[in-house]
């Protein structure tokens, strides 16, 4: 861990740098193989009520090749949109982080997501939904990466 | 020891002692017997060549086959979909007429007339197959291979309580179980699909390899914890009704849609529900590979229907065989050495059963619209007829 690296979350920053990690570390995700999808990764309301934060990650092969803050034009892109409040967000994060990489047994992503609350997948095309989840130990890597810097949070909201 | 009686049925010698491989040599020796006079007049040329010191060296000559143009990689290597680009590659025929072993895309044409024919090659039609993601998902399922001996974290299992151990070895039981027809039905079907379709043979030789991976991780991991518990008879008519399935498209429906759609349900809630990382991480990889499986089903499913000489008339059958279906496959489902285990783990405990059906009613009902959301996908509208209760059975 590099102490330096405070992120702070919800934010674009926070998402490019797991792209970041996953881009530098190509050895672990080939071992987990392809990755093929464009995931919407939304923070409810971290913008102001009503105001989600959408930052739209491409996994291509091993790496990522785009992340943007989406914006409405990029509404139709994504595969499956995976979002949460920012507190839930928040607690999966400082989950991961005390474990050093590895959250609680109650913080993985598919934990959450299950029954559509604290966490909830979403597509319009249940092939498109189920990309989640053939993927999903490469996401679980990719959200586990931001143990190795330290994310800030806004102790306002 | 009982008594036996002089002439009784347990007194009569046993039959003697002709070994199954003795029939199976004679037939085999009098079908290429009879068939003598093809193979062997090849042998026999073959031989006179290769005595004459000539060369023969016809293989040199490409003919009209197009050879020359060279496959290029793509960005991850050389995949089926770069190779089919090039025209000499051969076209995948909607019948298949080549029954045998000649590459498609060999020069084969001359050689017709003397070549065997498999009669074990039946599945002949291209609809009763193909999905249009099936090279994704080949490529996908080599890429996303794992190893149950090495990428578990075994060393690390924890010792559970013994209801919570118990409900885990049980749940895998049941998986174990599970698995060995997912493995079988491909199987089944793999070796009667001519090679003209060999991306649909190299995908399904990858669940194979994924069903053995799926078994294996399962019966370690009840193993490790104690051991396996109980089969059950609902399992085993759910996954006789998979494997008896009439036709490809029907099984694959069955199998891939239905079955691993709720597999990939019990496996997602496996993760959720799981006691110890060890676990987490089996039921994390294990739901990847299915995730995959069921990928195909939806496709091949559609593949199938979109191509159906009369469209009404297939949805019709596949409505008949779903109604049987539904209902064999819902005997694995009901089953109390499946549900209880699984309320256990979701409960937290024995104690804490009820609560977990609770939610497990809740799981139902999530299990059901995802598998009637897949079948609309495939364009097998089947909310009106499903047999299968929206509702958990015991849901108040």
């Amino acid at each position: 861990m590099t102490p330096s690296e405070r992120i702070p979350f919800p934010s674009l920053a926070w998402f490019q740098k797991l792209c970041e990690r996953m881009n530098a570390d190509r050895v672990r995700y080939e071992h987990l193989g392809y990755v093929d999808c464009i995931v919407e990764f939304a923070v409810r309301d971290a913008r102001g009520p009503g105001r989600p934060l959408r930052v739209q990650v491409t996994f291509d092969e091993f790496s990522v090749t785009d992340v943007r803050d989406a914006g409405p034009a990029d509404s139709e892109r994504a595969d499956f949109t995976l979002e949460a409040d920012a507190k839930a967000w928040r607690e999966m994060i400082e989950s991961i982080a005390t474990g050093k990489g590895r959250p609680a047994l109650d913080q993985t992503l598919n934990y959450l997501s299950h029954f559509d609350s604290p966490f909830r997948v979403s597509a319009a095309d249940p092939l498109k939904r189920d990309l989640y989840f053939r993927y999903n130990q490469s996401l679980q890597e990719f959200v586990n990466a931001s143990a190795l810097g330290v994310t800030t949070f806004d102790e306002r909201r | 020891m009982a008594k036996i009686k002089a002439g009784s049925a347990a007194v009569q010698p046993p039959p003697t002692a002709t070994p199954v491989g003795v029939e199976s040599i004679a037939a085999y020796e009098r079908e290429f017997g009879e068939k003598a006079t093809e193979w062997a007049a090849i042998l026999q040329e073959n031989a006179e060549l290769l005595k004459s010191g000539r060369y023969s060296l016809h293989w040199l000559d490409p003919k009209d086959s197009g050879w020359g143009r060279r496959a290029r990689p793509s960005s991850r290597g050389l995949t089926y979909a770069d190779v089919n680009q090039l025209p000499q590659s051969g076209e995948m025929p909607k019948t298949a007429t080549w029954l045998n072993f000649a590459p498609r895309g060999s020069i084969r044409e001359p050689y017709r007339d003397r070549m065997p024919i498999v009669e074990s090659y039946t599945v002949v039609d291209r609809d009763e197959l193909w999905a249009d993601n099936v090279i994704t998902l080949y490529e996908e399922a080599k890429a996303r291979q794992w190893n149950a001996t090495r990428d578990i974290p075994w060393s690390e299992l924890e010792r559970l309580p013994d209801d919570l151990e118990k409900a885990t070895c049980q749940l895998c039981t049941f998986l174990t179980e599970v698995e060995f027809v997912a493995g079988d039905f491909p199987a089944k079907w793999l070796y009667r699909i001519p090679q003209d379709f060999l991306e649909v043979k190299s995908f399904l030789s990858t669940q194979i390899m994924d069903e053995a991976r799926h078994q294996e991780v399962f019966r370690k991991r009840a193993f490790a914890g104690g051991g396996l518990l109980h089969s059950a008879p609902g399992f085993e008519w759910a996954l006789k009704a998979i494997l008896d399935a009439p036709t490809h498209t029907m099984g694959t429906f069955l199998l891939n849609l239905l079955g691993e759609g709720l597999v990939l349900s019990i496996f997602r809630s496996g993760e959720m529900i799981a006691k110890t990382h060890v676990d987490k991480e089996i039921f994390r990889r294990c739901l990847q590979d299915e995730a995959r499986h069921v990928s195909y089903g939806v496709l091949e499913l559609k593949n199938s229907i979109d191509h159906a000489p009369d469209r009404g008339v297939a949805i019709e059958e596949l409505h008949r065989f779903a109604d049987v279906g539904e209902l064999v496959i819902l005997s694995a489902f009901s089953e109390p050495a499946l549900v209880e285990p699984l309320a256990v783990l979701l409960g937290g405990g024995l104690a804490k059963i009820d609560q977990g059906m609770e939610g497990m009613a809740k799981l139902w009902s999530m299990f059901i619209a995802e598998y009637l959301q897949r079948c609309d996908r495939a364009g097998f509208p089947r909310d009106e007829r499903c047999k299968i209760p929206k509702q958990a059975i015991w849901a108040k």
